[in-house]
């Protein structure tokens, strides 16, 4: 789906905002959100990372959180599965929806939300295990397969899916730490599709990687897109407008606009924003 | 002067010259047109006072060992020497009583003929005591007159001092490496004689561990000299029963510790388990012995078995297996927590349960750490010494009952190092043989444990 097209699809729909303040462009709305942020507060002991962020995710798009660092775009992006809960002293106020069902509800079992929101972390983290058994973990735990057949057809399906097949189908049981830095990444990739999650949150997937590896990341995102709602966060605004439809800018903890990328690229409405893009700090 | 007085005249050099040649240092750079010299005075001082006090204080020590040999020399070439008996107990008793007359340390002597060699002994130390002060004080001044016909402001007197530290450091570490090698001498020279008496196939192959003290001086017979009980009764109680004991134990409170614990239990708990590895091995010798040991003889009775033994294995292995489990669980713990936060992540971004993660991604990843640790407390358990001598038997026993009495390699050290068998006997010298033989396991065991564990450091740095 090209840009414009999707302008032009959401051109007609308004922008709800509960804080009232405008900080989403009105265009950029479309359907039921995969997931729905709604002032989120994240703290780390008395210290607030993250100031009342409102946000929607949809499957059609990828979402990148570009800002600079120590903004918060990653602790926002670990509150989307919970993956603060394995800081202890973070603290995660607000309502997070994912399918309208609140994350962070009492009722929420982490194990399946997690399974349902995957997560690409900033330096591949293989296990130290055969590269068939890193796909086949994360299947096996949550009991998705049946045989071993049901297995090898997971492990190929997502290992073609992340465009990793062609490079290791004669080498499967080769330990997943002995691939390259991108290849790595990109099985780590598969690694989270194997599960069959609905959203992939990626955290500067490409930041340990050279610029032909990236390249591929970058190609195999725009490739998802449509499939798994993705959230990408990334420090080099070139990845934001080359693989994201949507771009939110974070600044000190708060979010400060949202909105198509190209927008946000183009014409920005904040001053911040600007100054960002145009390299005046961050 | 005695040997202390000395010491402080030779200090009170050193001190003297660090004195003189600061100030004169300090001269130097008041007299300095940019007010610089090379070194700061204190530098000086020292390098000063290290050439006066260091080869004087060498000499001295060197001369205070040799000395008394010379003495000795100087006394028994005397005529007044000519009628000692030629060797034996007598001759030694009439030369120290000479000596402690000679030096102030005894009023008479009981044996008359002592009385002649007084007078030569008092000579002879007297003049080479002279020698030594004399020797010892030149030496000072000799250092002294080089050290300050160096001292020029442009003389850089920190290099030559840090030079002297690093020497000092150098020496330090190389008193304890060579202590190591003059054990494994020791051990080596005293393992081959006895294997001159004792073939090593019948010590390494027989099965029949019996010496006798008493008849095996000259001629032992290398039947009773079979170690292979004493090596099972080791691998039975202190790898089999321990292990049992101490790895489920330590993996699981490492995993506790590290995963489960909350801060607070775990800044309680930690130091709590580690107090288990300072409890001092004979006291749990005598816990073993006199709490576990008739306990589980009575449990044994009351399940039935005839007879138990009041010396069991299986009391001495499983305090020893308790004694373990601080260094398999803080090797574990270690390890665990080496693994990088990424992987644990990985996994529980996955959906996987901490238990999981654990389980599946945790422990396979820090096995090798964890292995090394096991090999660690094996070594270290096969060494054990005190909780055997007081819990294990005396008694060479191939058995797989742990009810059963069993005695170990170094109980057997222990027993026939301290009984009555004279240094030359077979029955002594195969205490140095176990000894050898249990240091090269722990040995190996030691090395291969430390390569695994820096081979995983690697991997994750």
């Amino acid at each position: 789906m090209s840009d414009s097209e999707t302008q032009a699809a959401d051109a007609e729909l308004g922008l709800s905002n509960p804080s009232g303040k405008s900080l989403e462009h009105e265009n950029v709305e479309v359907g039921e959100p995969k997931m729905r942020a709604r002032d989120v507060d994240v703290f780390y002991g008395d210290k607030k990372a993250i100031d009342s962020v409102s946000i929607d995710i949809h499957t059609e798009f990828v979402t990148a959180f570009i800002g600079p660092s120590g903004c918060g775009k990653s602790t926002f992006l670990r509150a989307l599965n919970r993956m603060n809960d394995t800081i202890p002293s973070a603290k995660v106020t607000g309502c997070i929806e994912l399918d309208g069902e609140d994350i962070y509800a009492s009722g929420m079992d982490v194990v399946q939300l997690r399974a349902r929101v995957g997560m690409v972390f900033q330096k591949p983290n293989p296990f130290p295990k055969s590269i068939y058994e890193n796909i086949a973990y994360g299947p096996k735990i949550h009991g998705l397969v049946e045989s071993k057949t049901d297995l090898d057809e997971i492990v190929e399906k997502s290992l073609r899916r992340a465009g990793l097949w062609e490079e290791v189908k004669d080498r499967l049981e080769d330990s997943g730490t002995a691939l390259s830095g991108g290849q790595q990444q990109r099985l780590c990739i598969a690694r989270a599709i194997a599960v069959e999650p609905e959203v992939i949150l990626m955290d500067e997937p490409c930041s340990a990687l050279d610029p032909i590896a990236t390249a591929k990341i970058e190609e195999l995102i725009d490739e998802l897109r449509g499939r798994y709602g993705i959230v990408i966060v990334t420090h080099s605004m070139q990845q934001a407008a080359r693989v994201s439809q949507r771009t939110a800018f974070f600044h000190l903890g708060n979010m400060v606009e949202y909105g198509h990328t190209s927008d946000i690229f183009t014409n920005p409405r904040e001053k911040r924003t600007q100054d960002y893009i145009t390299g005046r700090y961050g | 002067m005695s040997a202390s007085t000395l010491l402080l005249v030779v200090l009170g050099l050193g001190l003297a010259g660090w004195l003189v040649a600061r100030s004169r240092a300090a001269m130097f750079r008041r007299a300095a047109s940019d007010n610089r010299i090379a070194s700061l005075p204190n530098y000086h001082g020292w390098y000063a006072a290290l050439w006066i006090a260091v080869p004087a204080l060498l000499f001295a020590l060197v001369w205070a060992s040799i000395s008394g040999s010379l003495v000795m020399q100087s006394v028994l070439a005397d005529p007044a020497a000519a009628d000692l008996p030629p060797f034996g107990l007598q001759r030694e008793t009439i030369l120290s009583q000479a000596q402690a007359v000679a030096s102030g340390a005894a009023q008479t002597v009981t044996n008359p003929a002592a009385n002649a060699l007084v007078e030569p002994f008092r000579r002879a130390s007297n003049f080479y005591g002279i020698i030594g002060i004399v020797v010892t004080l030149l030496l000072a001044g000799t250092g002294a007159a080089f050290a300050f016909l160096r001292l020029k402001p442009d003389f850089r007197a920190r290099n030559r001092v840090e030079k002297a530290v690093l020497g000092t450091l150098l020496v330090a570490s190389l008193v304890a490496i060579l202590t190591t090698v003059g054990i494994i001498a020791s051990l080596v020279f005293e393992t081959i004689r006895f294997f001159g008496m004792v073939s090593p196939i019948d010590f390494l192959t027989g099965t029949h561990w019996a010496p006798n003290p008493m008849t095996d001086d000259v001629n032992p017979d290398p039947a009773r000299y079979g170690a292979v009980p004493l090596f099972w009764g080791t691998f039975f109680i202190g790898v089999v029963i321990a292990m049992i004991v101490a790895i489920p134990l330590g993996m699981m409170s490492a995993i506790y510790l590290n995963q489960y614990a909350a801060p607070r239990v775990r800044t309680w708990l930690k130091p709590a388990l580690e107090i288990l590895a300072g409890v001092p091995t004979v006291v749990y010798g005598y816990f073993a012995a006199l709490t576990i040991a008739p306990a589980i003889r009575d449990i044994a009775m009351t399940l039935g078995v005839e007879n138990p033994s009041s010396e069991s294995a299986l009391a001495a292995g499983l305090v020893m297996g308790v004694m373990i489990i601080p260094f398999v669980s803080s090797m574990a713990d270690d390890s665990i927590a080496a693994v990088p936060q990424a992987m644990k992540d990985g996994s529980l971004a996955l959906g996987a349960t901490q238990n999981e993660t654990i389980k599946k991604v945790l422990v396979p990843a820090a096995l090798p750490g964890i292995v090394a640790g096991i090999m660690l407390a094996i070594s270290r358990a096969i060494g054990e010494t005190m909780i055997v001598v007081m819990a294990a038997s005396a008694t060479a026993r191939l058995s797989a009952n742990p009810l059963e009495a069993m005695t170990t390699v170094t109980y057997q050290i222990v027993a026939n190092l301290t009984g009555e068998a004279s240094t030359d006997s077979a029955a002594t010298l195969a205490a140095f043989a176990l000894g050898f033989v249990l240091f090269l396991v722990t040995l190996a065991l030691n090395v291969v444990a430390l390569r695994v564990v820096k081979r995983f450091r690697e991997a994750y740095e």
